[in-house]
């Protein structure tokens, strides 16, 4: 047990750092957009099974599976609130 | 277990703290997705301190954070569509 969470945290940070070297490496804002979603996602998964795991049955780790849930659907919708933010910010300055 | 936990949450702060840089230091239209790529980190970060902690408690903080994003970040879009 102990050593599948240790692979699943590793799973989980090392997406997070891969997601913030493409952070600052991307070029324009909308490639940078799809960090967010792979952050949640890819980093966000590994370390809320890891959480299971260790918690076990209990009220925290239905906290956490609510809170990987609750990032991974609102997600998507925040990042086409923002692009559509971000497009509507460049037709003006056009 | 908690002592992996606790390496985990040390190894997510580098990353925390370049989004909290490039929220500060990057142009305007990119401002808004650096602070949602820190949120999204730093709601990690706050999972893995509470088992590295062993606080069960500090998890409602985990959880609050994560509801409030939503509304956050659109307050955040609505104003950097209009008037930012």
């Amino acid at each position: 047990m102990t050593v599948a969470v240790g692979l699943l945290l590793g799973a989980g940070v090392l997406a997070a750092w891969l997601g913030t070297a493409a952070l600052v490496r991307l070029g324009t804002p909308f490639e940078r957009l799809h960090v967010v979603t792979f952050l949640n996602l890819a980093a966000g998964l590994p370390i809320a099974i890891a959480a299971v795991l260790t918690g076990g049955a209990s009220a925290g780790s239905i906290k956490v599976v609510l809170i990987f849930l609750s990032t991974a659907l609102t997600g998507a919708l925040l990042g086409h609130a923002t692009a559509r933010a971000l497009h509507l910010r460049e037709g003006e300055r056009r | 277990m908690s002592a992996i936990w606790l390496a985990a949450a040390f190894a997510l702060l580098p990353p925390l703290v370049v989004a909290i840089v490039a929220a500060g230091r990057a142009r305007e239209a990119q401002r808004l997705i650096a602070v949602q790529a820190a949120s999204s980190l730093g709601l990690m970060l706050l999972v893995a301190f509470t088992f590295a902690f062993d606080q069960p408690a500090a998890i409602d903080l985990a959880l609050a954070f994560a509801l409030l994003t939503l509304p956050a970040t659109l307050l955040f879009a609505l104003f950097e569509e209009r008037w930012l």
